[in-house]
């Protein structure tokens, strides 16, 4: 039937490896950016964060000053770092500081991958072209997992690499060294818990979509990460933050030369099990098919079909609520142990004597003073990722398509995303108000001072309104596909110099760049003017530049 | 003759939303079988039931003897297919996705390709993202033919093409026919259904209402007539007559429809005085709505 075929093509084996030889080629060729930037970076971050230690604490009394310090906090002000196991040594430090967050960012980079691996060839539709091939869609779902898998193994490699050199080349201090085997310790358990992360994710996605497995399995994991962090300071949680991969993997502190592998290998065999029954989910199921998760539906009146305002409010709100929903829930349960702050900072005169220094002239010793010291931070950074989502939102008008519709109607082209932006603001608002809800029922429960606290959630929102109208700038002016991702940079490259600023000793004009640095204590109720006029200098002017160059630029898709 | 495709009340249901019902259908080897019905009226799911992308709720198909859902991979190795709405690797360029596709098929015919991509008219090195609905489409169609499928499954395959290119694309499935390979199109455009195909099926509401040779369906339409006559004749001698029906009259014009034999309706003309007479045969599109339209419940005529 078939007419000859005269000039035969043929992958080559180095396509079929890396390229587009095969689902598996083409998997690492995707991914091999990402791989390259999370190994590198993380792998670039260990070297320079240890150069710093290794510098800044070069004597043997500074390291003790380090073990001193972290003696005198407050088992509840641990609370997010890791255990403290030979924090005077290179690798104990590092792992103490770092070891927490880590997981978290490379965990992201995996459950993206994965949740977006099938579901997002899936909703673009190129999977149903992709599966008319002669190939059986296990094969494509294997394939794909383990190319990710192998891709993930490379990063941990870089980082594990870095990590050894960190601490064969920079060791100043006895103990400092680190081996081989820790280093593998380290790389292993990091590339595991972002393998988890993600497998949770790729479980999930033939079910709900891209989208909420992503959001699901980084839910997941962030509670997890809290619950683990926090189990000191509230026992209550302690059973929860044992069912939590960072709860089984506790006791592993490979740079501090204290190893679990048993643990290691309950998260691989969890993976393994998830990676299987993920990609059988997927043989079974029909392509396409998800399961909307049940949500509150809005009511008609709420649906916003009167106008742009109405209907970009409509959409915007949904996002606004459940990041708030969340922020509300972490400064509830922080708030609500802040009793137990209080009653440790008058058993450790140190701790006490150490935040008068730090903050002088206020009184730190309040449920206030604990969610400066234990919400804020992070609420930042939650508060961040909020605004990079409702910023996505706002661009979607124009990268979805809709915008070629809504353009031809007789309202004024600058009109859509002013309005658009005037409900993220909006929607940022609800967001606020939901968060400050939360703290003041914490509050009120320890029995502390509520309307402090609650009045110094506007510090979140005018931070989130900031990082958002940096976003709708960058939406307006340059490319609409940019704004959200920016946002997200911007998060966390702050997050990063208020982490590591110190230990890498970065100038403080460097430093006095993050607009972290200039929210002042609002939990206790010391505003900084100078981060309040930025704020609202960065919200308003990015929206009003975005909306000139929305007004002014061709529309892109 | 060989039965390519064999579908046995194929039924998909989507929980209580209606898929498809009870679709039985059969399509011989070598021919062109066009699949037609308004949106929604479920020749998607029927496709992407018979190429296992969802699995039935009850019923079973066969495609080359094989049970679709027994073993999709050797009944893939030896279709092309195209859906009806996708959208493929924004990063890669269309030469690049073309390639991935001949890669994961393997023994792609690099000649056959190549004129493929000539004949369509395609810039095989721009970016996915940036070509036209048109251009994404054209790259669609070589994906789903560069590799000679015996059994060609395209969904909608003109859709956002250019006359020119569609004229295009309609020699290549004559070739493809002509080679002897099978083809099953799915379409709402009526006329491409008739340029191509040899039989059709009409779907709507998820269930088969006909499925006949386009010829024999045309045949079976009414045929408008339109009476020029040098008086004015009365709408009643012709209203009666058997197969006569919507018998309008406008000044010396009378216009009817006809289905059935002629005979009687010229005897009753050749009565009177008569201008000009002329019968238009129906297009497909006319059956089509007429099926639609006129009889809701239209029966089953397979064939």
């Amino acid at each position: 039937m078939t007419a000859p075929a005269i000039q035969v093509s043929r992958p080559s084996p180095l396509s079929r490896a890396f390229g587009l030889g095969s689902v598996f080629g083409k998997t690492l060729r995707d991914s091999r950016r990402s791989t390259i930037i999370v190994g590198l970076a993380v792998g670039l971050l260990i070297l320079a964060v240890s150069a710093g230690i290794v510098s800044q604490f070069g004597t043997a009394e500074a390291r003790d000053e380090i073990g001193n310090i972290v003696d005198a906090v407050p088992p509840i002000m641990q609370g997010l770092a890791g255990k403290p196991v030979n924090v005077e040594t290179l690798g104990g430090y590092l792992q103490y500081k770092y070891g927490g967050f880590l997981p978290l960012v490379i965990g992201l980079w995996s459950i993206l991958a994965l949740s977006g691996t099938l579901a997002a060839e899936s909703r673009r539709g190129s999977l149903d072209i992709l599966l008319a091939a002669p190939i059986s869609r296990r094969r494509v779902a294997w394939e794909k997992v383990l190319g990710h898998v192998l891709m993930v193994a490379l990063a941990m490699t870089i980082i594990g690499t870095a990590t050894a050199i960190a601490g064969s080349s920079l060791a100043s201090l006895p103990g400092d060294a680190i081996s081989g085997g820790a280093a593998f310790g380290f790389a292993a358990w990091l590339g595991l818990m972002a393998l988890v992360a993600g497998s949770v994710a790729f479980v999930l996605a033939p079910f709900v979509g891209r989208g909420s497995a992503a959001g699901i399995a980084g839910g997941i994991m962030l509670a997890g990460f809290l619950l683990n962090g926090y189990q000191t300071a509230i026992p209550e949680l302690a059973p929860f933050a044992n069912l939590t991969w960072f709860g089984w993997t506790a006791d592993h502190i490979p740079l501090a030369n204290q190893f679990d592998w048993a643990s290691l290998a309950i998260v691989a065999l969890v993976t393994v099990v998830l990676l299987i029954a993920g990609v059988e989910a997927f043989v079974r199921r029909d392509v396409g098919a998800g399961t909307a998760l049940p949500g509150p539906r809005l009511p008609d009146f709420m649906l916003g079909l009167r106008g742009p305002l109405g209907r970009a409010s409509s959409e915007r709100f949904p996002t606004g609520l459940a990041w708030g929903v969340g922020l509300g829930l972490f400064g509830l349960v922080i708030a609500s142990s802040g009793q137990s702050f209080i009653e440790q900072i008058g058993d450790s005169p140190t701790f006490e004597q150490a935040l008068a220094t730090l903050f002088p002239g206020i009184d730190m010793g309040t449920i206030g003073g604990f969610l400066q010291l234990v919400f804020v931070e992070f609420g930042l950074v939650l508060a961040g990722l909020a605004a990079a989502g409702l910023v996505g939102g706002w661009v979607s008008d124009e990268r979805s398509g809709r915008m070629e519709m809504l353009l031809p109607t007789p309202v004024a082209r600058s009109r859509w995303p002013f309005s658009g932006g005037i409900a993220v603001f909006a929607a940022i608002g609800v967001l606020v108000a939901v968060t400050a809800a939360g703290l003041a029922i914490g509050a009120a429960s320890a029995g502390g001072e509520v309307w402090t606290p609650v009045l110094g959630t506007a510090a979140i929102g005018l931070y989130a309104a900031a990082l958002a109208g940096v976003g709708m700038a960058i939406g307006g002016v340059v490319r609409p596909a940019l704004a959200a991702p920016a946002v997200i940079a911007i998060t966390l490259v702050t997050w990063l110099i208020d982490l590591v600023g110190g230990d890498l000793g970065i100038p403080d004009a460097i430093h006095a760049l993050a607009l972290s640095s200039h929210m002042g204590q609002p939990m206790v109720g010391v505003w900084d003017p100078v981060g309040i006029v930025a704020c609202l200098a960065l919200a308003i002017g990015g929206l009003g530049l975005g909306v000139w160059g929305f007004a002014r630029r061709d529309l892109r898709g | 003759m060989t039965a390519v495709i064999e579908t046995q009340q194929l039924t998909k249901s989507y929980g209580p939303h209606r898929g498809i019902v009870d679709v039985d259908l059969s399509v011989n080897e070598g021919e062109a079988f066009g699949f037609l019905g308004p949106n929604g009226a479920g020749k998607t799911t029927t496709i992407r039931t018979l190429l296992d992308h969802i699995r039935p709720t009850s019923g079973r198909a066969t495609i080359f003897g094989i049970v679709t859902t027994d073993d999709p991979v050797a009944i893939h190795r030896r279709l092309g297919y195209l859906p009806g709405e996708f959208t493929l690797y924004e990063k890669l360029t269309g030469g690049q996705t073309i390639e991935y596709f001949a890669n994961l098929r393997g023994g792609v015919d690099a000649g056959y390709q190549a004129d493929l991509i000539a004949r369509l008219d395609i810039d095989p090195s721009r970016k996915f993202r940036e070509y036209s609905k048109g251009n994404k489409q054209k790259v669609g169609l070589v994906i789903a033919l560069q590799h000679r499928p015996d059994l060609l499954m395209l969904d909608e395959p003109t859709s956002g093409l250019d006359p020119l290119v569609q004229q295009e694309f309609y020699s290549i499935i004559r070739e493809a026919k002509a080679e002897g390979r099978t083809i099953f199109m799915s379409s709402h455009i009526l006329s491409e259904v008739e340029k191509t195909c040899d039989r059709v099926a009409i779907i709507r509401d998820g269930r088969l209402v006909r499925v006949d040779r386009v010829e024999a369906l045309r045949d079976m339409a009414h045929h408008t007539v339109e009476l020029r006559f040098v008086d004015e004749v009365p709408a009643a001698a012709f209203e009666s007559l058997p197969g006569v029906s919507d018998v309008k009259a406008e000044d010396h014009v009378l216009r009817m429809r006809v289905s059935g034999a002629m005979t009687p309706v010229v005897r009753a003309a050749a009565q009177y005085e008569l201008a000009d007479f002329v019968s238009r045969e129906p297009s497909l599109e006319e059956t089509f709505l007429a099926e639609y339209g006129s009889q809701p419940q239209a029966t089953e005529a397979q064939s």
